[in-house]
Protein backbone atom coordinates (compact mmCIF):
# COMPACT_ATOMS: atom_id res chain seq x y z
CA UNK A 1 0.00 0.00 0.00
CA UNK A 2 1.07 3.60 -0.50
CA UNK A 3 3.70 5.73 2.16
CA UNK A 4 0.32 7.91 2.81
CA UNK A 5 -2.08 4.96 3.44
CA UNK A 6 0.38 3.14 5.91
CA UNK A 7 0.95 6.26 7.87
CA UNK A 8 -2.95 6.20 7.89
CA UNK A 9 -3.14 2.91 9.11
CA UNK A 10 -0.23 3.24 11.91
CA UNK A 11 -2.13 6.44 13.23
CA UNK A 12 -5.20 4.41 13.54
CA UNK A 13 -3.60 1.54 15.07
CA UNK A 14 -1.64 3.89 17.63
CA UNK A 15 -5.00 5.20 18.93
CA UNK A 16 -6.27 2.16 20.20
CA UNK A 17 -5.31 0.21 23.07
CA UNK A 18 -4.99 -3.91 22.23
CA UNK A 19 -8.83 -5.38 23.14
CA UNK A 20 -9.39 -8.19 24.51
CA UNK A 21 -11.53 -10.40 21.73
CA UNK A 22 -8.26 -10.15 19.22
CA UNK A 23 -7.97 -13.26 17.01
CA UNK A 24 -5.21 -15.05 15.11
CA UNK A 25 -7.08 -16.87 12.25
CA UNK A 26 -4.82 -20.34 10.58
CA UNK A 27 -6.12 -23.03 9.16
CA UNK A 28 -7.19 -26.37 10.54
CA UNK A 29 -5.03 -28.09 13.55
CA UNK A 30 -5.54 -31.15 13.29
CA UNK A 31 -6.42 -31.72 9.52
CA UNK A 32 -4.95 -29.08 6.91
CA UNK A 33 -2.85 -27.09 8.01
CA UNK A 34 1.06 -27.47 6.64
CA UNK A 35 4.35 -27.65 8.18
CA UNK A 36 5.13 -23.85 6.90
CA UNK A 37 2.28 -22.22 7.47
CA UNK A 38 2.21 -23.80 11.17
CA UNK A 39 5.62 -22.57 11.50
CA UNK A 40 4.52 -19.56 10.41
CA UNK A 41 1.41 -19.35 12.74
CA UNK A 42 3.81 -20.17 15.96
CA UNK A 43 5.64 -17.46 15.30
CA UNK A 44 3.13 -14.88 15.78
CA UNK A 45 1.85 -16.83 18.40
CA UNK A 46 4.71 -16.42 20.18
CA UNK A 47 5.72 -13.03 19.04
CA UNK A 48 2.30 -12.14 20.78
CA UNK A 49 3.13 -14.42 24.28
CA UNK A 50 6.50 -12.46 24.16
CA UNK A 51 4.77 -8.62 23.94
CA UNK A 52 2.35 -10.69 26.71
CA UNK A 53 -0.58 -9.77 24.30
CA UNK A 54 -3.70 -11.87 24.49
CA UNK A 55 -4.74 -13.61 21.42
CA UNK A 56 -6.96 -16.51 20.60
CA UNK A 57 -6.28 -18.76 18.11
CA UNK A 58 -9.07 -19.63 15.37
CA UNK A 59 -9.56 -22.53 13.03
CA UNK A 60 -11.25 -22.07 9.76
CA UNK A 61 -10.68 -23.79 6.84
CA UNK A 62 -10.88 -20.92 4.48
CA UNK A 63 -8.45 -18.70 6.57
CA UNK A 64 -6.17 -18.36 3.48
CA UNK A 65 -8.46 -17.01 1.47
CA UNK A 66 -9.46 -14.21 3.88
CA UNK A 67 -6.22 -12.92 4.75
CA UNK A 68 -5.72 -9.98 2.81
CA UNK A 69 -2.46 -11.22 1.75
CA UNK A 70 -3.12 -14.56 0.83
CA UNK A 71 -0.51 -16.25 3.42
CA UNK A 72 -1.63 -17.19 7.40
CA UNK A 73 -1.56 -16.58 9.62
CA UNK A 74 -3.56 -13.37 10.25
CA UNK A 75 -4.75 -11.07 12.98
CA UNK A 76 -8.22 -9.69 13.44
CA UNK A 77 -7.64 -6.92 16.00
CA UNK A 78 -10.19 -4.14 16.21
CA UNK A 79 -10.89 -3.09 12.95
CA UNK A 80 -8.08 -3.87 11.54
CA UNK A 81 -6.30 -7.55 9.70
CA UNK A 82 -3.05 -7.72 9.60
CA UNK A 83 -1.02 -10.97 8.51
CA UNK A 84 2.52 -12.32 8.13
CA UNK A 85 4.64 -11.81 11.18
CA UNK A 86 6.80 -8.45 9.68
CA UNK A 87 3.16 -6.35 9.26
CA UNK A 88 2.17 -7.74 12.72
CA UNK A 89 5.35 -7.01 14.10
CA UNK A 90 5.32 -3.22 12.99
CA UNK A 91 1.49 -3.14 13.67
CA UNK A 92 2.16 -3.89 17.36
CA UNK A 93 5.16 -1.52 17.23
CA UNK A 94 2.42 1.63 16.17
CA UNK A 95 0.31 0.26 19.31
CA UNK A 96 3.21 0.89 22.21
CA UNK A 97 4.89 -2.75 22.41
CA UNK A 98 8.09 -3.55 20.98
CA UNK A 99 10.28 -5.88 21.97
CA UNK A 100 14.07 -4.49 19.62
CA UNK A 101 13.56 -1.26 21.23
CA UNK A 102 16.62 -1.67 23.24
CA UNK A 103 18.55 -2.73 20.52
CA UNK A 104 21.54 -0.62 19.19
CA UNK A 105 21.07 -0.03 15.29
CA UNK A 106 23.94 -2.44 14.34
CA UNK A 107 22.22 -5.07 16.17
CA UNK A 108 18.78 -4.53 14.44
CA UNK A 109 20.53 -4.54 11.19
CA UNK A 110 21.87 -8.07 12.26
CA UNK A 111 18.39 -9.38 13.70
CA UNK A 112 16.70 -8.07 9.87
CA UNK A 113 19.27 -9.86 8.49
CA UNK A 114 19.19 -13.01 10.40
CA UNK A 115 15.39 -12.98 10.10
CA UNK A 116 16.03 -12.53 6.12
CA UNK A 117 17.99 -15.70 6.59
CA UNK A 118 15.37 -17.99 8.29
CA UNK A 119 13.34 -16.64 5.32
CA UNK A 120 15.27 -17.38 2.58
CA UNK A 121 16.36 -20.85 3.76
CA UNK A 122 14.08 -22.46 5.94
CA UNK A 123 10.87 -21.25 5.09
CA UNK A 124 11.31 -22.12 1.24
CA UNK A 125 13.29 -25.00 2.23
CA UNK A 126 9.86 -26.22 4.41
CA UNK A 127 7.79 -25.28 1.36
CA UNK A 128 10.49 -27.02 -1.10
CA UNK A 129 10.03 -30.65 1.12
CA UNK A 130 6.26 -29.93 0.66
CA UNK A 131 5.27 -29.29 -2.31
CA UNK A 132 8.51 -30.21 -4.65
CA UNK A 133 9.24 -33.68 -3.06
CA UNK A 134 6.79 -36.15 -4.52
CA UNK A 135 6.59 -38.60 -2.00
CA UNK A 136 5.41 -35.96 0.29
CA UNK A 137 3.27 -34.12 -1.81
CA UNK A 138 1.44 -37.47 -2.49
CA UNK A 139 1.56 -39.02 1.07
CA UNK A 140 0.99 -35.64 3.21
CA UNK A 141 0.22 -32.66 1.35
CA UNK A 142 -2.35 -33.35 -1.13
CA UNK A 143 -4.22 -35.08 1.80
CA UNK A 144 -4.32 -32.42 4.23
CA UNK A 145 -4.64 -29.55 2.18
CA UNK A 146 -8.06 -30.10 0.26
CA UNK A 147 -9.14 -32.15 3.28
CA UNK A 148 -11.86 -29.63 4.07
CA UNK A 149 -12.97 -29.58 0.89
CA UNK A 150 -15.02 -32.23 -1.38
CA UNK A 151 -13.58 -34.10 -4.63
CA UNK A 152 -12.88 -32.80 -7.32
CA UNK A 153 -12.39 -29.47 -5.72
CA UNK A 154 -9.27 -30.76 -2.63
CA UNK A 155 -7.57 -32.05 -5.86
CA UNK A 156 -7.80 -29.00 -8.06
CA UNK A 157 -6.98 -26.75 -5.16
CA UNK A 158 -3.88 -28.46 -4.51
CA UNK A 159 -2.63 -28.66 -7.53
CA UNK A 160 -3.07 -25.20 -8.09
CA UNK A 161 -1.34 -24.10 -4.94
CA UNK A 162 1.50 -26.97 -5.72
CA UNK A 163 2.20 -25.58 -9.35
CA UNK A 164 1.97 -21.64 -7.95
CA UNK A 165 4.87 -23.16 -5.57
CA UNK A 166 6.94 -24.66 -8.36
CA UNK A 167 6.40 -21.67 -10.37
CA UNK A 168 8.25 -19.48 -7.64
CA UNK A 169 10.68 -22.46 -6.66
CA UNK A 170 11.61 -21.94 -10.09
CA UNK A 171 12.46 -18.31 -10.47
CA UNK A 172 14.48 -18.78 -7.61
CA UNK A 173 16.69 -21.20 -8.98
CA UNK A 174 15.58 -23.73 -6.51
CA UNK A 175 13.92 -25.92 -8.73
CA UNK A 176 17.17 -27.62 -10.09
CA UNK A 177 17.73 -28.44 -6.08
CA UNK A 178 17.34 -32.46 -4.76
CA UNK A 179 16.45 -32.92 -1.74
CA UNK A 180 19.86 -33.66 -0.23
CA UNK A 181 21.12 -30.06 -0.81
CA UNK A 182 17.92 -28.82 0.58
CA UNK A 183 18.56 -30.16 3.38
CA UNK A 184 22.26 -29.37 3.39
CA UNK A 185 21.47 -25.70 3.02
CA UNK A 186 18.81 -26.30 6.08
CA UNK A 187 21.87 -27.21 7.98
CA UNK A 188 23.85 -24.61 6.80
CA UNK A 189 21.37 -22.45 8.55
CA UNK A 190 21.18 -24.24 11.59
CA UNK A 191 24.19 -24.19 11.99
CA UNK A 192 24.65 -20.36 11.49
CA UNK A 193 21.92 -19.77 13.94
CA UNK A 194 23.19 -22.04 16.24
CA UNK A 195 26.74 -20.89 15.87
CA UNK A 196 25.15 -17.16 16.53
CA UNK A 197 23.08 -18.63 19.68
CA UNK A 198 26.11 -19.27 21.05
CA UNK A 199 25.55 -20.56 25.01
CA UNK A 200 23.45 -17.17 25.24
CA UNK A 201 19.54 -17.81 26.47
CA UNK A 202 18.35 -15.35 23.42
CA UNK A 203 19.58 -14.38 20.41
CA UNK A 204 20.34 -10.39 22.17
CA UNK A 205 21.22 -11.48 25.28
CA UNK A 206 18.80 -11.81 27.98
CA UNK A 207 15.50 -10.87 26.14
CA UNK A 208 13.78 -11.91 23.42
CA UNK A 209 13.18 -10.07 20.17
CA UNK A 210 11.05 -11.46 17.27
CA UNK A 211 13.85 -13.29 15.90
CA UNK A 212 13.61 -15.62 18.69
CA UNK A 213 9.87 -15.97 17.90
CA UNK A 214 10.91 -16.61 14.25
CA UNK A 215 13.46 -19.17 14.92
CA UNK A 216 10.92 -20.78 17.80
CA UNK A 217 8.29 -20.78 14.99
CA UNK A 218 9.90 -22.99 12.86
CA UNK A 219 12.43 -25.27 14.51
CA UNK A 220 9.68 -26.12 16.89
CA UNK A 221 7.25 -26.67 13.83
CA UNK A 222 10.10 -29.31 11.96
CA UNK A 223 11.46 -30.89 15.09
CA UNK A 224 7.49 -31.92 16.37
CA UNK A 225 6.01 -32.73 12.68
CA UNK A 226 5.98 -35.97 11.68
CA UNK A 227 7.18 -36.00 8.29
CA UNK A 228 8.00 -39.57 5.55
CA UNK A 229 11.32 -39.31 7.03
CA UNK A 230 13.21 -37.87 10.13
CA UNK A 231 15.85 -36.18 7.96
CA UNK A 232 14.61 -32.53 8.67
CA UNK A 233 14.36 -32.81 12.10
CA UNK A 234 17.58 -34.73 12.60
CA UNK A 235 18.98 -31.69 10.98
CA UNK A 236 17.89 -29.37 13.68
CA UNK A 237 18.74 -32.06 16.23
CA UNK A 238 22.28 -31.89 15.84
CA UNK A 239 22.34 -28.55 17.51
CA UNK A 240 21.82 -29.24 21.03
CA UNK A 241 21.27 -25.60 21.35
CA UNK A 242 18.53 -24.89 19.24
CA UNK A 243 16.72 -27.87 21.11
CA UNK A 244 17.45 -26.13 24.01
CA UNK A 245 16.30 -22.46 23.11
CA UNK A 246 13.04 -24.01 21.78
CA UNK A 247 12.24 -26.64 25.43
CA UNK A 248 12.81 -23.08 27.06
CA UNK A 249 10.88 -20.85 25.03
CA UNK A 250 8.21 -23.69 24.57
CA UNK A 251 8.09 -24.26 28.98
CA UNK A 252 8.18 -19.66 29.77
CA UNK A 253 5.58 -18.65 26.78
CA UNK A 254 3.26 -21.64 26.54
CA UNK A 255 3.03 -24.03 29.06
CA UNK A 256 1.43 -21.89 31.61
CA UNK A 257 -1.75 -21.57 29.55
CA UNK A 258 -4.56 -23.79 30.52
CA UNK A 259 -6.80 -22.05 28.11
CA UNK A 260 -7.90 -23.55 25.01
CA UNK A 261 -5.96 -26.81 23.58
CA UNK A 262 -4.84 -24.58 20.69
CA UNK A 263 -2.96 -22.20 22.22
CA UNK A 264 -1.15 -25.00 23.86
CA UNK A 265 1.28 -26.67 20.88
CA UNK A 266 1.24 -29.43 22.67
CA UNK A 267 -2.33 -30.51 21.41
CA UNK A 268 -1.99 -31.96 17.63
CA UNK A 269 -2.37 -34.86 16.38
CA UNK A 270 1.07 -36.90 15.26
CA UNK A 271 3.34 -34.60 17.53
CA UNK A 272 6.09 -35.89 19.39
CA UNK A 273 6.77 -33.72 22.48
CA UNK A 274 10.34 -32.05 23.25
CA UNK A 275 10.27 -33.16 26.88
CA UNK A 276 10.79 -36.89 26.20
CA UNK B 1 49.67 -27.30 -8.09
CA UNK B 2 45.79 -27.05 -8.84
CA UNK B 3 44.43 -27.02 -12.38
CA UNK B 4 44.21 -23.58 -13.91
CA UNK B 5 41.02 -22.35 -13.73
CA UNK B 6 38.54 -20.27 -16.09
CA UNK B 7 35.46 -17.91 -15.46
CA UNK B 8 33.19 -17.21 -18.20
CA UNK B 9 31.24 -14.18 -17.25
CA UNK B 10 29.76 -10.53 -19.08
CA UNK B 11 32.66 -8.01 -19.20
CA UNK B 12 32.57 -4.83 -17.97
CA UNK B 13 32.18 -0.90 -18.22
CA UNK B 14 31.69 2.58 -16.65
CA UNK B 15 35.39 1.62 -14.64
CA UNK B 16 33.87 -2.20 -13.44
CA UNK B 17 35.25 -5.52 -14.26
CA UNK B 18 31.87 -6.69 -14.67
CA UNK B 19 28.39 -5.77 -14.50
CA UNK B 20 26.39 -8.66 -14.27
CA UNK B 21 26.46 -8.80 -9.94
CA UNK B 22 27.10 -12.50 -9.69
CA UNK B 23 30.14 -12.07 -12.03
CA UNK B 24 31.43 -9.51 -9.96
CA UNK B 25 30.94 -10.97 -6.88
CA UNK B 26 33.05 -14.67 -8.06
CA UNK B 27 35.59 -12.23 -9.33
CA UNK B 28 36.45 -10.17 -5.85
CA UNK B 29 36.30 -13.17 -3.94
CA UNK B 30 38.73 -14.50 -6.45
CA UNK B 31 40.80 -11.60 -5.69
CA UNK B 32 40.21 -11.16 -2.35
CA UNK B 33 41.63 -15.42 -2.24
CA UNK B 34 44.50 -14.74 -4.05
CA UNK B 35 42.86 -17.78 -6.42
CA UNK B 36 44.81 -17.54 -10.16
CA UNK B 37 41.69 -16.90 -12.32
CA UNK B 38 41.68 -16.58 -15.85
CA UNK B 39 38.36 -14.13 -16.77
CA UNK B 40 37.33 -14.59 -20.20
CA UNK B 41 34.55 -11.91 -20.94
CA UNK B 42 31.86 -13.25 -23.13
CA UNK B 43 32.27 -11.13 -26.24
CA UNK B 44 30.38 -11.07 -29.67
CA UNK B 45 31.63 -14.89 -30.61
CA UNK B 46 29.39 -18.71 -30.77
CA UNK B 47 31.77 -19.69 -28.21
CA UNK B 48 29.46 -18.34 -25.41
CA UNK B 49 28.85 -20.76 -22.62
CA UNK B 50 25.17 -22.02 -22.50
CA UNK B 51 23.13 -21.66 -19.41
CA UNK B 52 24.44 -19.85 -16.23
CA UNK B 53 27.00 -17.32 -16.36
CA UNK B 54 29.03 -16.52 -14.66
CA UNK B 55 30.88 -20.39 -14.90
CA UNK B 56 34.34 -21.88 -13.51
CA UNK B 57 35.69 -24.45 -15.67
CA UNK B 58 38.84 -26.10 -14.39
CA UNK B 59 39.79 -29.55 -16.14
CA UNK B 60 36.79 -31.24 -16.55
CA UNK B 61 34.56 -29.62 -13.90
CA UNK B 62 32.01 -27.02 -14.48
CA UNK B 63 30.88 -25.46 -12.01
CA UNK B 64 27.44 -22.17 -12.43
CA UNK B 65 26.46 -20.85 -9.56
CA UNK B 66 28.14 -18.32 -7.20
CA UNK B 67 27.78 -20.05 -3.90
CA UNK B 68 28.76 -23.08 -5.36
CA UNK B 69 31.85 -21.12 -7.05
CA UNK B 70 32.75 -19.92 -4.23
CA UNK B 71 33.02 -23.42 -2.14
CA UNK B 72 34.46 -25.03 -4.75
CA UNK B 73 37.01 -22.30 -4.81
CA UNK B 74 37.61 -22.62 -0.69
CA UNK B 75 38.01 -26.64 -1.32
CA UNK B 76 40.97 -25.82 -3.39
CA UNK B 77 42.56 -23.73 -0.73
CA UNK B 78 41.48 -20.09 -1.44
CA UNK B 79 39.32 -19.65 1.53
CA UNK B 80 38.93 -15.92 2.63
CA UNK B 81 37.24 -16.49 5.25
CA UNK B 82 40.03 -18.50 7.38
CA UNK B 83 40.29 -15.49 10.18
CA UNK B 84 36.62 -15.44 10.68
CA UNK B 85 34.98 -16.87 13.61
CA UNK B 86 32.33 -19.00 13.85
CA UNK B 87 29.89 -16.31 14.59
CA UNK B 88 30.75 -14.40 11.56
CA UNK B 89 30.45 -16.98 9.28
CA UNK B 90 26.90 -16.87 10.44
CA UNK B 91 26.70 -13.29 9.89
CA UNK B 92 28.29 -13.84 6.46
CA UNK B 93 25.05 -16.23 5.83
CA UNK B 94 22.87 -13.68 7.15
CA UNK B 95 23.73 -10.81 5.47
CA UNK B 96 24.16 -12.66 2.06
CA UNK B 97 20.54 -13.68 3.05
CA UNK B 98 19.51 -10.08 3.16
CA UNK B 99 21.37 -8.96 0.08
CA UNK B 100 19.10 -11.22 -2.12
CA UNK B 101 15.91 -10.26 -0.31
CA UNK B 102 15.64 -6.89 -0.59
CA UNK B 103 17.93 -5.61 -2.38
CA UNK B 104 18.58 -8.09 -5.43
CA UNK B 105 14.96 -7.14 -6.70
CA UNK B 106 15.29 -3.64 -7.04
CA UNK B 107 19.23 -4.21 -8.73
CA UNK B 108 17.37 -6.23 -10.98
CA UNK B 109 14.34 -3.94 -11.59
CA UNK B 110 16.77 -0.92 -12.48
CA UNK B 111 18.30 -2.82 -14.47
CA UNK B 112 16.02 -5.02 -16.74
CA UNK B 113 12.48 -4.10 -16.13
CA UNK B 114 12.48 0.18 -15.79
CA UNK B 115 11.88 0.54 -19.09
CA UNK B 116 13.63 3.92 -20.05
CA UNK B 117 16.83 2.11 -18.19
CA UNK B 118 16.71 -1.25 -20.41
CA UNK B 119 15.99 0.03 -24.08
CA UNK B 120 19.06 2.57 -23.66
CA UNK B 121 21.88 1.47 -21.32
CA UNK B 122 21.44 -2.24 -20.60
CA UNK B 123 19.72 -3.96 -23.99
CA UNK B 124 22.28 -2.29 -26.17
CA UNK B 125 25.30 -3.12 -23.98
CA UNK B 126 24.13 -7.14 -23.85
CA UNK B 127 23.04 -7.10 -27.27
CA UNK B 128 26.64 -6.07 -28.29
CA UNK B 129 28.05 -8.95 -26.41
CA UNK B 130 26.05 -11.54 -28.12
CA UNK B 131 26.18 -13.13 -31.16
CA UNK B 132 23.46 -12.42 -33.47
CA UNK B 133 20.74 -13.27 -33.92
CA UNK B 134 20.67 -14.35 -30.26
CA UNK B 135 21.51 -10.79 -29.34
CA UNK B 136 18.15 -10.06 -30.50
CA UNK B 137 16.44 -12.57 -28.35
CA UNK B 138 18.54 -13.26 -25.07
CA UNK B 139 17.99 -9.92 -23.65
CA UNK B 140 14.53 -10.06 -23.66
CA UNK B 141 14.60 -13.12 -22.37
CA UNK B 142 16.73 -11.98 -19.25
CA UNK B 143 14.32 -8.94 -18.69
CA UNK B 144 11.25 -11.43 -19.09
CA UNK B 145 13.40 -13.79 -16.62
CA UNK B 146 14.19 -11.05 -14.07
CA UNK B 147 10.46 -9.15 -14.04
CA UNK B 148 8.96 -12.74 -13.24
CA UNK B 149 11.61 -13.64 -10.25
CA UNK B 150 10.63 -10.73 -8.85
CA UNK B 151 6.69 -10.75 -9.06
CA UNK B 152 7.08 -14.14 -8.30
CA UNK B 153 8.58 -12.98 -5.55
CA UNK B 154 7.21 -9.88 -4.16
CA UNK B 155 4.08 -9.09 -6.00
CA UNK B 156 1.64 -11.25 -4.05
CA UNK B 157 -2.12 -9.45 -2.83
CA UNK B 158 -2.15 -6.43 -1.17
CA UNK B 159 -0.09 -5.49 -4.12
CA UNK B 160 -1.94 -5.30 -7.23
CA UNK B 161 -0.23 -3.21 -9.60
CA UNK B 162 3.47 -3.27 -10.73
CA UNK B 163 3.81 0.71 -9.45
CA UNK B 164 3.12 -0.67 -6.23
CA UNK B 165 5.50 -3.30 -6.13
CA UNK B 166 8.25 -1.28 -7.34
CA UNK B 167 7.26 0.89 -4.84
CA UNK B 168 7.95 -1.54 -2.17
CA UNK B 169 10.51 -3.11 -3.69
CA UNK B 170 12.38 0.07 -3.54
CA UNK B 171 11.71 1.01 -0.05
CA UNK B 172 13.01 -2.20 0.86
CA UNK B 173 16.50 -1.56 -1.04
CA UNK B 174 16.92 2.09 0.52
CA UNK B 175 16.67 0.19 3.99
CA UNK B 176 18.95 -2.20 3.21
CA UNK B 177 21.66 -0.26 1.84
CA UNK B 178 21.30 1.90 5.22
CA UNK B 179 21.41 -1.30 7.75
CA UNK B 180 24.79 -2.01 5.58
CA UNK B 181 26.10 1.28 5.95
CA UNK B 182 25.21 0.87 9.65
CA UNK B 183 26.96 -2.30 9.71
CA UNK B 184 29.76 -0.96 8.00
CA UNK B 185 30.28 1.75 9.81
CA UNK B 186 33.84 3.25 9.89
CA UNK B 187 35.84 0.14 9.51
CA UNK B 188 37.37 -0.92 6.34
CA UNK B 189 35.80 -4.19 5.57
CA UNK B 190 33.24 -5.76 6.99
CA UNK B 191 34.90 -7.75 9.12
CA UNK B 192 37.97 -5.82 10.17
CA UNK B 193 41.27 -4.99 7.85
CA UNK B 194 40.77 -7.91 5.56
CA UNK B 195 38.32 -8.72 3.14
CA UNK B 196 36.03 -11.76 2.90
CA UNK B 197 33.01 -13.50 1.11
CA UNK B 198 30.33 -10.79 2.66
CA UNK B 199 33.02 -8.00 1.33
CA UNK B 200 32.79 -9.75 -2.32
CA UNK B 201 28.26 -10.07 -2.12
CA UNK B 202 27.99 -6.65 -1.08
CA UNK B 203 30.31 -5.58 -3.52
CA UNK B 204 28.97 -7.51 -6.62
CA UNK B 205 25.90 -6.17 -5.56
CA UNK B 206 26.60 -2.22 -4.72
CA UNK B 207 29.31 -1.64 -7.76
CA UNK B 208 26.61 -1.88 -10.42
CA UNK B 209 24.06 0.34 -8.92
CA UNK B 210 26.95 2.87 -8.18
CA UNK B 211 28.85 3.14 -10.93
CA UNK B 212 26.53 2.37 -14.14
CA UNK B 213 25.00 5.52 -15.54
CA UNK B 214 21.33 5.13 -15.83
CA UNK B 215 18.96 7.56 -16.68
CA UNK B 216 16.54 6.38 -13.68
CA UNK B 217 18.71 6.26 -10.76
CA UNK B 218 16.91 6.69 -7.65
CA UNK B 219 18.85 3.33 -6.09
CA UNK B 220 21.97 5.42 -7.12
CA UNK B 221 21.35 8.54 -5.42
CA UNK B 222 20.88 7.32 -2.13
CA UNK B 223 23.39 4.69 -2.30
CA UNK B 224 25.34 8.08 -2.97
CA UNK B 225 24.19 9.77 0.33
CA UNK B 226 26.05 6.50 2.36
CA UNK B 227 29.78 7.73 1.96
CA UNK B 228 30.96 4.78 3.53
CA UNK B 229 29.69 2.61 0.76
CA UNK B 230 30.98 4.28 -1.51
CA UNK B 231 34.43 4.70 -0.12
CA UNK B 232 34.26 0.91 0.20
CA UNK B 233 33.43 0.43 -3.41
CA UNK B 234 36.08 2.50 -4.56
CA UNK B 235 38.64 1.14 -1.94
CA UNK B 236 37.94 -2.29 -3.74
CA UNK B 237 38.35 -1.28 -6.75
CA UNK B 238 41.28 0.67 -6.54
CA UNK B 239 43.19 -1.79 -4.37
CA UNK B 240 41.65 -4.92 -6.21
CA UNK B 241 41.04 -4.19 -9.87
CA UNK B 242 42.81 -1.06 -10.35
CA UNK B 243 45.34 -2.72 -13.23
CA UNK B 244 42.41 -4.89 -14.70
CA UNK B 245 40.61 -1.27 -15.12
CA UNK B 246 43.45 0.89 -16.03
CA UNK B 247 44.61 -2.21 -18.44
CA UNK B 248 41.05 -1.68 -19.86
CA UNK B 249 41.15 1.82 -19.97
CA UNK B 250 44.79 2.25 -21.39
CA UNK B 251 44.04 -0.46 -23.88
CA UNK B 252 41.23 1.47 -25.50
CA UNK B 253 43.23 5.00 -25.09
CA UNK B 254 46.20 3.37 -27.11
CA UNK B 255 43.46 2.16 -29.41
CA UNK B 256 41.87 5.07 -29.59
CA UNK B 257 45.13 6.86 -30.21
CA UNK B 258 46.35 4.66 -32.69
CA UNK B 259 42.72 4.97 -34.45
CA UNK B 260 43.33 8.79 -34.37
CA UNK B 261 46.87 9.24 -35.68
CA UNK B 262 46.32 6.52 -38.42
CA UNK B 263 42.97 8.73 -39.50
CA UNK B 264 45.04 12.26 -39.67
CA UNK B 265 47.70 10.46 -41.17
CA UNK B 266 45.46 9.61 -44.00
CA UNK B 267 43.38 13.07 -44.02
CA UNK B 268 47.10 14.49 -44.27
CA UNK B 269 47.72 12.49 -47.19
CA UNK B 270 44.69 13.47 -48.80
CA UNK B 271 44.80 16.80 -48.15
CA UNK B 272 48.89 17.01 -49.71
CA UNK B 273 47.82 15.16 -52.91
CA UNK B 274 44.85 17.22 -53.21
CA UNK B 275 47.21 20.29 -52.70
CA UNK B 276 49.73 19.10 -54.42
CA UNK B 277 46.83 18.33 -57.85
CA UNK B 278 45.50 22.17 -57.19
CA UNK B 279 49.48 23.41 -57.88
CA UNK B 280 50.22 21.21 -60.37
CA UNK B 281 46.63 22.45 -61.98
CA UNK B 282 47.71 26.08 -60.79
CA UNK B 283 50.76 25.80 -62.34
CA UNK B 284 49.59 23.69 -65.94
CA UNK B 285 47.37 26.83 -66.17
Amino acid sequence: MSLVAEAFVTQLAATEPWPENAALYQQLKEEQILLSDNASSLAVQAFLQMCNLPVRVVCRANAEYMSPSGKVPFIHVGNQVVSELGPIVQFVKAKGHSLSDGLDEVQKAEMKAYMELVNNMLLTAELYLQWCDDVTVEEITHPRYGSPYPWPLNRILSYQKQWEVRRKMKAIGWAGKTLEQVLEDVDQCCQALSQRLGTQPYFFNKQPTELDALVFGHLFTILTTQLTTDELSEKVKNYSNLTAFCRRIEQQYFEGHDKDSSTTVAARSAKRSLLR
Amino acid sequence: MAAPMELSCWGGDWGLPSLHPESLTVMAYAKFSGAPLTVNTINNSWRAPKGDVPVLISEDIVISQPAKILNFLRKQKYNADYELSAKQGADTLAYIALLEEKLLPALLHTFWVEAENYCSVTKPWFASRIAFPLSLYLPGRMSREALNRILLTRGGPPLYSLTEVEAQIYRDAKECLNLLSKRLGTSQFFFGDTPTTLDAFVFGFLAPIYKVCFPRVQLQEHLKQLPNLCRFCDDILTCYFRLTVLGFAYFNEIKTQAIYDYLRAVLQRTCMLHMGRGRSNAAAV
